[in-house]
């Protein structure tokens, strides 16, 4: 390929996308045809909804972006870094910048909330020294700031499954941010919470968009949540894209064509 | 839209169809082998039980094959009937089969079948009774019935005397089951991340481990500790030392079974939560499969000890040190009363720790 110099918007435009997916495909080892050549990108900065059915193949989209899934083909760039075809050791710094958090939580039930938070930074422990447990005082320091910016810095002795699910779900945060992380991955973060705990979770995620400045790419089921809190939305179906642009756009007629004929929406107050 | 939907249930319906075909296909070779099997059975049956009600146990190796040969031929034939024995049993066993395929079960073969399959184990039994030389007259007779309650008797009336010896020998078998148990924790527990599936998917090399350490752990376990302690006796000769090797290999086997089923129980969870921040191999496992096993780990482990004590009293029979094989020394000298010493202490000591076990145990959850 001819190499060429990109024109100062070109340049502009490249330096925006943070993460770049390009016609990625996954296939399960059981036949299920999870994406089909799902292409967006994802800008700096944005607050990113992804809806669609269950089964659309949202869980399995985020999940390639931080190469928990591999997919079956295409590329990911990160950072215009090619991440789909780089070692697990390397793959393991890209993760340190990737903060992840999911619909069921996934705490370590049996630790300390300190201990869950301050696991958000183990890759950037030496291995051996973490196996002890003994973390520095600058490090529980930052962990407790991370509990006080979810509204938990008292419940830090708790043991994690002692909390409500709002709860559990803000320790979550409060890892994710102990990794500094530049992208915050939210795997359908609010499925299994109440309305109203939902949107304590959610306005938690828009303070580490607007003052944290985190890009976020977030799962959803709730249209009223997506409209509320997302800048842009992708809708998958079948494993495709079949709607990009703003959450404002999604009328009736677009609901039903990602949702199905029979679909009613649902709204979360 | 309609027009993506159409094309790929179309693509859906042909996918299983394959699928069947595929399946059926692979089930007549299994139902062909089960009719010469089953078939060969019945022939098998009818000789042997021949042979033992003439009283002779050697088969003629010829008849044998020349069974096996007729076998194959009419299992062949009967696989050709819908309904033959092998098909009845295939497509019950086999859950997809079930699900997706009917057979007529009315035709003349599969009658035939069902009557087949109740001869077989009509015959099983009749054989089973001859071979094991059920005797009922012997059980109730006067002088089986004088043995029975010279034993008795003497079992009750223990000899005091040597319970100081038969304690210190109880207390030598309690210290081999504690030491095989405490020497075989650190091994399993390392073993036993390598032997669970949903840790080691993925990497070569674990893969490579998990196949030759489930290999190596499944032979140990099926071979008996009584069968380890003869051949450790044998190696380092007989006493306390070989039954806790026996028992010990016994033990590290069973708990690497125990425990990796236990891993690949866990919730997945955590692990991609830890995973997802950038962390090692060997942090994941600390911090997101460790905490969910340490307590089912504790449980299997105390309630291991507590068997490890039972058998270690039954290794002593075969040389492998403590209260045991003092027991096989008085049984060889039939002093009955000393016998019954030792069989009322054994008695006491394995529900003594039985109980405490159950209530360590409870603790725990």
């Amino acid at each position: 390929m001819k190499a060429e110099a990109l024109t100062p918007e070109e340049r502009s435009e490249v330096a925006l996308n943070h993460i770049e997916i390009k016609n990625i495909s996954k296939v399960y080892d059981n036949g299920v045809h999870a994406l089909r050549n799902v292409s967006f990108n994802i800008q700096k900065g944005e607050f990113l909804g992804v809806i669609g059915l269950s089964g659309s193949g949202k869980s399995t989209l985020l999940r390639c972006l931080n190469r928990l899934i591999e997919p079956t083909s295409g590329k990911v760039l990160f950072n215009n870094q090619d991440i789909t075809h780089i070692s697990h050791r390397e793959m393991r710094e890209v993760r340190k910048k990737i903060g992840m958090i999911f619909q069921h939580f996934n705490l370590i039930k049996r630790k300390s909330v300190l201990t869950n938070v301050i696991s958000g930074k183990l890759g950037h422990m030496p291995t051996l020294w973490s196996l002890l447990e003994r973390f520095s005082e600058a490090d529980r320091k930052e962990a407790i700031e991370h509990l006080a910016t979810v509204g938990l810095a008292e419940k830090a002795n708790i043991r994690a499954d002692e909390l409500s699910g709002g709860q559990q779900q803000r320790v979550a945060i409060a890892r994710s941010l102990m990794q500094n992380p530049e992208i915050l991955l939210a795997d359908e973060p609010v499925a299994s919470l109440d309305p109203a705990t939902s949107h304590s979770v959610m306005r938690y995620l828009e303070f580490a968009n607007k003052k944290l400045g985190k890009t976020i790419v977030c799962n959803l089921h709730f249209l009223s949540l997506v409209r509320q809190y997302t800048t842009r939305v992708v809708a998958l179906k079948g494993g495709e894209v079949v709607f990009e642009g703003s959450s404002k756009e999604i009328d009736k007629e677009w609901f039903r064509r990602i949702y199905g004929e029979e679909a009613t929406e649902v709204e979360v107050h | 839209m309609s027009m993506h939907a159409v094309k790929d249930g179309a693509v859906q319906m042909s996918d299983h169809e394959n699928r069947v075909a595929r399946e059926l296909s692979k089930a007549q070779r299994k139902i062909f082998a089960l009719n010469s099997i089953l078939v060969f059975y019945l022939g098998f049956l009818v000789y042997y039980l021949d042979l033992y009600l003439n009283d002779t146990k050697t088969p003629t190796a010829w008849i044998l094959w020349t069974m096996a040969g007729a076998s194959l031929v009419a299992g062949f034939i009967f696989t050709f009937y819908e309904g033959s024995i092998g098909q009845l049993i295939i497509y019950r066993v086999n859950r997809f089969l079930k699900q997706n395929v009917r057979i007529n079960e009315k035709t003349r073969a599969a009658k035939f079948s069902k009557i087949l399959g109740g001869v077989l184990i009509f015959l099983t039994f009749w054989l089973g009774w001859l071979m094991t030389g059920v005797d009922i007259p012997s059980l109730v007779s006067a002088d089986g019935l004088q043995g029975a309650q010279r034993i008795f008797m003497a079992l009750l009336q223990p000899n005091l005397e040597i319970v100081g010896v038969v304690c210190s020998e109880m207390i030598e078998t309690i210290f081999i089951g504690f030491m095989a148990t405490a020497l075989s924790i650190p091994i399993a527990f390392v073993a036993s991340f390598f032997c669970a599936k949903n840790l080691v998917a993925g990497s070569p090399l674990g893969e490579s481990f998990y196949v030759v350490l489930r290999f190596i752990f499944n032979f140990t376990r099926s071979v008996e500790p009584l069968i380890w302690a003869i051949v450790f006796s044998v190696w380092v000769g007989i006493g306390p030392f070989a039954g806790m090797l026996a028992l010990m290999l016994h033990s590290i086997a069973s708990l690497v079974k125990l425990y990796s089923e236990q891993i690949e129980s866990i919730e997945r969870g955590p692990i991609e939560a830890i995973e997802a921040t950038g962390a090692g191999r060997i942090q994941t496992v600390w911090y997101a499969v460790v905490p969910q096993i340490v307590l089912p780990y504790l449980a299997f482990t105390i309630f291991r000890w507590d068997i490890n004590i039972r058998m270690a009293t039954i290794i002593g029979l075969v040389g492998g040190g403590g209260v045991g094989t003092l027991l096989m020394q008085y049984q060889g000298l039939a002093r009955w009363s000393e016998v019954g010493t030792i069989v009322i202490i054994i008695a006491i000591v394995v529900w003594a720790m039985d109980w405490i076990s159950a209530k360590l145990r409870e603790a725990i959850y």
